[in-house]
């Protein structure tokens, strides 16, 4: 395949938001700011059409990866770029640009009226752009890049309301939490480099296949990328930037830190996965790491009062169970799982958002709110829907990846099948807990009542109408997800050129991609049951038991602390940071200006002061001068006599 | 080609003309700029073109075999147009100042000494050159700084002339050993390469290194540095920081390696360490202080100990990637070190903490700054993600491991990890959070035409240069095959 | 014979030389830098007869002819100094320090 032959849908991709972002900074910014969000708009129109487009074409077998343009060359190193239409590449950016453009309709309403708006739909829409480059990166690099961008969007929307230190803060945090992360990012993609001599996807699969002997660094790269990944997807021990971020507006939530971003680690383990599962023992490491962060973010999740951070602590939870079922091998499982997850945590967010826009807040918490049921129908049906599919209620789309998911735990058994049976029960347990609190009968602890809150226009509610229904419906999707998992993975070639003119078209041998699992009666008694358990909890705890939440908040203050603070684990981190800072402070007034440099000035001084002291042997006098004279002449003679 | 001359003695000539001129001396430091800097374009072009490398000798009837020497590769011309570009940002960015003529006469004397320093080839010239520029930067720190500025010019001035002595040292002692070999006395770089040394080898290299590590500079002979540029004026900042630092890079590159290989063979834990403890410790330091042009000055540490694991890493990718990044350097730092400078014209302070909402006030300087401080820790894109790529590369190829991974590389990762800790709360601080009580922020307006079009050239070439950097480095590549492993 | 002049001479020589370098007053400086001359000369005579070297006295003459040119710029010299107001001690006169 050649550049020509590449589909125009694959050009537009990129042509279409470049060229919005241009029109929107460089005209309407200037010009007329309120329209910003127009070229935008149209631009997420033709990116969904062109990705819908691509997964057709994948999902006939034309998936292609070619190179396009050498960024950099210096002797025998060369990095190219080029594109990578393939299935699990297809298949998530078909729920980016569908949940995006959604979220960028109900982000135009939304934000109406800040004077920031062009600024936000600006880096929202390069944010846009960053996601689709990196779900589209054919080497690391290129992934890297893009990796990077997607982070530095992050920081410009955290601290989008920059006049609030909180939110400064968070943004602060979220970076530099995905910066340590890209320590290990960049390590690794350096140690690739040198190892394979190629950054390639599928260049570096067959060097891997193909190699007699594992590649010395391959299992610290393998390390590095689960680390980078950890901080992405937040993971445990790097996740306590999500629940700061939600500092953000709420489309910044919904689309970043729910449906893309966050999914770009679990997407970067799926492109680096035949390099992990070369290594045996990381991916019990990654289902071990991802079924942690899952039971100890829902845990959470179920603690908290403001709203936009249960569902924070909830996107934790679910991202810990995409890499569970990634460290099982079930690589099309975390994949469907990552795109339905998308569409009802995009959906619950945007519901939160208008909860909050109700009361002309940012965001809520279960304080402000209570009984708002009545008076907010289309958001609370559209609730309702996305959380039933949240649950993992049949036959709502969550509970076709969930319950793929629990039949993987429940098949390995032992430490995972307990960990997917807990996050079975607290996922329905908090998400029914989030929405009696907010739409049932107001509790006395509560100033729902004293409020009234409207339902948001229809402009606002109509995204999230479509996203709940997708939500709902998404487990239409599963065979397709699966064909495009499987088939598009394994049948992409790539043209390689070879000096001497031959061209030679590497199809890699990847380890097996696993279908999804067959219907299993049991699991679906067993995972229902869970969901059903936990449900009926919820229900208990608020509506028949109304002031629970805030008669153990009470009662125990300390429980309350050691849940604030996610299991002491934040003052850890804290406690990192100001070492750090310390240090650094240390170094560079300490060690540097008074040490290091006062060394120096000292010598200068110490100079100076010996210069001192000679001058002090000629006074300027007369008989001094004729002394010396006296004596060197005597000196002189002397010598010359003893000569 | 006595066009290579003219590289030189067409800044000269301007400085006698502004030093003449009185009260005119802006328009003549801003033709002669212009014209050195087409002079530089047309040369780059030249030898793009013909991938050769431009060269004029004339043995000068000189004791000891000193000749006047010079030529131009690739890597020499990028410096030189580097040279004539930020002259010429300098001379736009000081336009409005109530300067004396003395003021443009050092800019226009400046460039020409750095001109000559990246086109001799002759070590004597080299060195004559070398120390030309010391004169007028003392001068532009000591008379034009700020309140300071008299204890930091004569540390400047002593610090990096007390190692260019052990530099002159080290190139006579190359020079007598290569008489005492061969008989004939030359100062030419070209004939003195694979001079044997014997015992006296890793002394010469000592000195270089002294004399180009003060100029890098490498920790830890790096003090004189924040001091340097906290009380330099803004364009003196620019020139200091975008183009003095990369003569000690130079330096290593065009004389210490080719003379003294074997040395610096031996040497490369000790060295590769070095260039790691630059990356690192600059980062720290930077992260620590509460005067923007201190910051900046330390993370311009933390950058050439990045190029410095190019330079030591000796493989292809790292050596163009310095090359490369010398420039990136240039760029970014120029930019930050004006934008600060224009903070300070209309504030007359420098404090991290002494501003606060700027992004209200002056939303252009705040997206300058901003795409600038991006470009400065690395965010792929931008100019500097490119450089540091490419030098990071080389170093991961080095095999000196630490509990297995390669050593080098570690440290440099470090340093690009800490970047965004000392970079981004600086401008938060600065932009984004409410000003206090004592704020210098009323006083500061948004940027001036003149002042946007500086910034807007030099964003353009940051995101060229990130986006499409092959063209630049295949200027720069051939002139460093010859050190390549 | 000769000893007895070379005696003088240092006699001469050693006192002129003890009085410049001890004495602080600036004539008295001046008198011992012209008893230093004088030593040299009764030696230089000497020489001049013992050896019937010719070139020894025209070597004398020149001597005290040059000795009175140092004497009337010593003197105009102190004189200024005296003028000046600053008194003839040398131990005031210290303002080449270093």
């Amino acid at each position: 395949m050649t550049a020509a032959q590449v589909p125009l849908s694959a050009w537009l991709l990129f042509a279409a938001p470049i060229a919005a972002l241009l029109l929107g900074f460089f005209v309407f910014r200037p010009l007329k700011p309120e329209w910003t969000h127009l070229p935008i708009l149209l631009s997420c129109a033709v990116v969904t059409g062109a990705s819908l487009a691509l997964t057709a074409r994948v999902l006939a077998g034309g998936s292609f990866d070619l190179n396009l343009y050498r960024w950099a060359a210096a002797g025998r190193w060369a990095i190219d770029f080029g594109l990578r239409v393939d299935g699990p590449g297809t298949a998530v950016l078909s729920m980016v640009a569908v949940v995006g453009s959604l979220i960028h309709v109900y982000a135009a309403s939304y934000m109406k009226g800040d004077p920031g708006f062009s600024r936000f739909f600006l880096v929202f829409h390069l944010f846009f752009l960053a996601m689709i480059g990196l779900l589209t990166a054919n080497n690391f690099v290129q992934l890297y890049l893009f990796w990077e961008l997607v982070g530095v969007a992050s920081y410009l929307l955290v601290g989008f309301w920059f006049h609030k230190e909180s939110a400064r803060k968070a943004a602060l945090k979220a970076f530099l939490t995905n910066r340590v992360g890209d320590f290990g990012f960049l390590l690794a993609l350096l140690l690739i480099l040198t190892s394979f001599k190629v950054g390639h996807f599928q260049l570096v699969y067959f060097l891997v296949r193909n190699s007699t002997t594992m590649p010395e660094f391959l299992p610290l790269i393998g390390v590095l990328l689960i680390w980078a990944a950890c901080a992405k997807s937040a993971q445990f021990p790097l996740y306590f930037w999500l629940p700061d971020a939600m500092e953000g507006p709420t489309p910044t939530s919904a689309l970043m830190h729910a449906a893309t971003m966050v999914t770009a680690g679990v997407f970067l383990l799926i492109r680096a996965w035949p390099l992990i599962a070369a290594v045996p023992a990381l991916p019990p490491l990654v289902a071990a790491i991802g079924a942690f962060t899952a039971v100890f973010a829902a845990v959470l999740a179920a603690t908290k009062k403001d709203l936009k951070r249960i569902l924070a602590y909830s996107t934790v939870s679910h991202l810990g169970l995409m890499m569970l079922a990634l460290g099982l091998g079930q690589v099309a499982v975390a994949v469907l799982h990552l795109i339905i997850h998308g569409f009802f945590k995009a959906a619950l967010f945007l519901c939160a958002g208008n909860v909050g826009h109700a009361i002309h807040q940012p965001t809520a918490n279960v304080d402000d709110v209570g009984g708002w049921g009545p008076s907010m129908r289309m958001t609370q049906a559209c609730f309702v829907l996305a959380a039933l599919s949240l649950a993992g209620i049949w036959p709502f789309g969550g509970f076709f990846s969930k319950d793929a998911i629990l039949d993987a735990a429940l098949a390995r058994g032992g430490a995972f099948a307990l960990a997917g049976a807990l996050v079975s029960v607290l996922s329905a347990f908090y998400i029914f807990r989030m929405m009696f609190l907010t739409f049932h009968g107001a509790r006395p602890e509560q100033k729902g009542l004293g409020a009234h809150p409207h339902e948001a226009g229809p402009e606002f509610v109509a995204p999230i109408v479509l996203l709940s229904l997708g939500a709902a419906l998404a487990g239409l999707l599963k065979s397709r997800v699966e064909t495009l998992v499987v088939l598009g993975w394994q049948q992409v070639p790539f043209v390689v050129p070879i000096i001497g003119g031959q061209l030679r078209i590497l199809r890699a041998d990847l380890p097996g991609v696993s279908v999804l699992p067959e219907f299993s009666a049991t699991v679906f008694a067993i995972g229902t049951g869970l969901a059903a358990l936990g449900a009926g909890a919820a229900y208990y705890a608020t509506m028949m038991d109304a002031s629970w939440d805030w008669r153990w908040r009470a009662s125990s203050p300390r429980l309350s602390n050691v849940f604030e603070s996610d299991f002491g684990w934040k003052i850890v981190v804290d406690r990192l940071v100001a070492g750090v800072a310390g240090f650094a402070r240390f170094v560079g007034q300490v060690f540097d200006k008074a040490w290091w440099d006062g060394a120096i000035e000292g010598a200068g001084t110490a100079a100076g002061g010996a210069g001192g002291i000679l001058s002090g042997f000629s006074r300027g006098r007369l008989n001094d001068a004729l002394w010396w004279m006296t004596a060197g002449t005597a000196l002189l003679l002397a010598a010359r006599g003893l000569r | 080609m006595s066009a290579l001359t003219a590289l030189w003695a067409v800044p000269l000539a301007g400085a006698v003309a502004c030093a003449l001129a009185g009260r005119a001396a802006r328009w003549w430091a801003l033709i002669s700029g212009a014209a050195f800097l087409a002079l530089a374009a047309a040369a780059v072009r030249l030898s793009w073109q013909a991938g050769a490398v431009l060269a004029v000798t004339d043995a000068l009837p000189g004791a000891f075999g000193v000749s006047y020497k010079l030529a131009a590769d690739g890597f020499s011309l990028s410096l030189v147009a580097l040279t004539a570009f930020l002259n010429l940002v300098c001379v736009a960015a000081s336009w409005e100042l109530e300067v004396s003529a003395g003021y443009w006469a050092c800019f226009c004397f400046l460039a020409s000494a750095l001109s000559g320093v990246f086109l001799a080839r002759d070590l004597f010239v080299f060195y004559v050159f070398w120390e030309a520029t010391l004169i007028p930067m003392f001068f532009i720190i000591g008379l034009w700084g700020s309140d300071n500025r008299r204890h930091a010019a004569v540390k400047f001035f002593l610090f990096t002339f007390a190692g260019s002595i052990f530099m002159l040292l080290a190139l006579i002692a190359i020079v007598v050993a290569h008489q005492r070999a061969t008989g004939v006395w030359t100062w030419d770089l070209d004939a003195l390469r694979g001079t044997d040394l014997g015992a006296a080898a890793p002394w010469a290299f000592l000195g270089l290194l002294v004399g180009f590590g003060v100029k890098i500079p490498m920790v830890p002979l790096h003090t004189w540095l924040p001091d340097a540029h906290t009380e330099a004026p803004a364009a003196g900042s620019v020139m200091l920081a975008g183009v003095m630092l990369k003569m000690g890079l130079y330096g290593l590159i065009r004389v210490a390696l080719p003379l003294l290989p074997s040395v610096a063979e031996s040497w490369l834990p000790i060295l590769g360490t070095l260039a790691g403890i630059n990356a690192v410790y600059g980062a720290l330091c930077a992260m620590a202080q509460t005067d923007l042009k201190r910051l900046i000055a330390y993370s311009s540490i933390a950058h050439l100990g990045f190029c410095l694991l190019g330079v030591f890493s000796g493989t292809s990718q790292g050596l163009t990637g310095a090359a490369l990044q010398m420039v990136n350097h240039g760029i970014t730092t120029g930019a930050l070190f004006l934008m600060v400078g224009f903070l300070y014209e209309r504030a007359h302070k420098r404090g991290v903490a002494d501003f606060g909402e700027l992004a209200a006030r002056a939303p252009r300087l705040a997206f300058f700054f901003g795409l600038a401080t991006f470009a400065s820790i690395g965010l792929p894109g931008l100019n500097g993600f490119v450089g540091e790529f490419m030098c990071l590369s080389g170093a991961a190829e080095s095999p000196i491991l630490f509990v297995g991974v390669p050593f080098f590389a570690l440290l440099g990762v470090v340093g690009v990890t800490l970047a965004a800790a000392y970079a981004l709360p600086a401008y938060q601080t600065v932009f984004w959070a409410p000003a206090g009580p004592g704020s210098a922020s009323p006083r500061v307006g948004d940027l001036r035409p003149r002042e946007s079009a500086i910034l807007w050239t030099l964003s353009g070439l940051m995101l060229w240069i990130g986006l499409a950097p092959r063209g630049w480095l295949a200027l720069l590549e051939p002139s460093l095959r010859g050190l390549v492993k | 014979m000769s000893a007895a002049i070379w005696a003088i001479t240092a006699f001469l020589f050693s006192a002129g030389l003890a009085a410049v370098v001890l004495r602080r007053q600036l004539l008295a400086m001046l008198l011992g830098v012209e008893l230093m001359i004088a030593g040299v000369n009764v030696a230089l005579v000497h020489y001049a007869g013992r050896y019937a070297d010719a070139e020894a006295l025209a070597a004398v003459a020149v001597v005290i002819a040059v000795a009175a040119a140092e004497a009337v710029v010593g003197l105009s010299l102190i004189l200024k100094v005296l003028r000046s107001g600053r008194g003839l001690d040398a131990g005031d006169l210290a303002e080449l320090r270093g």
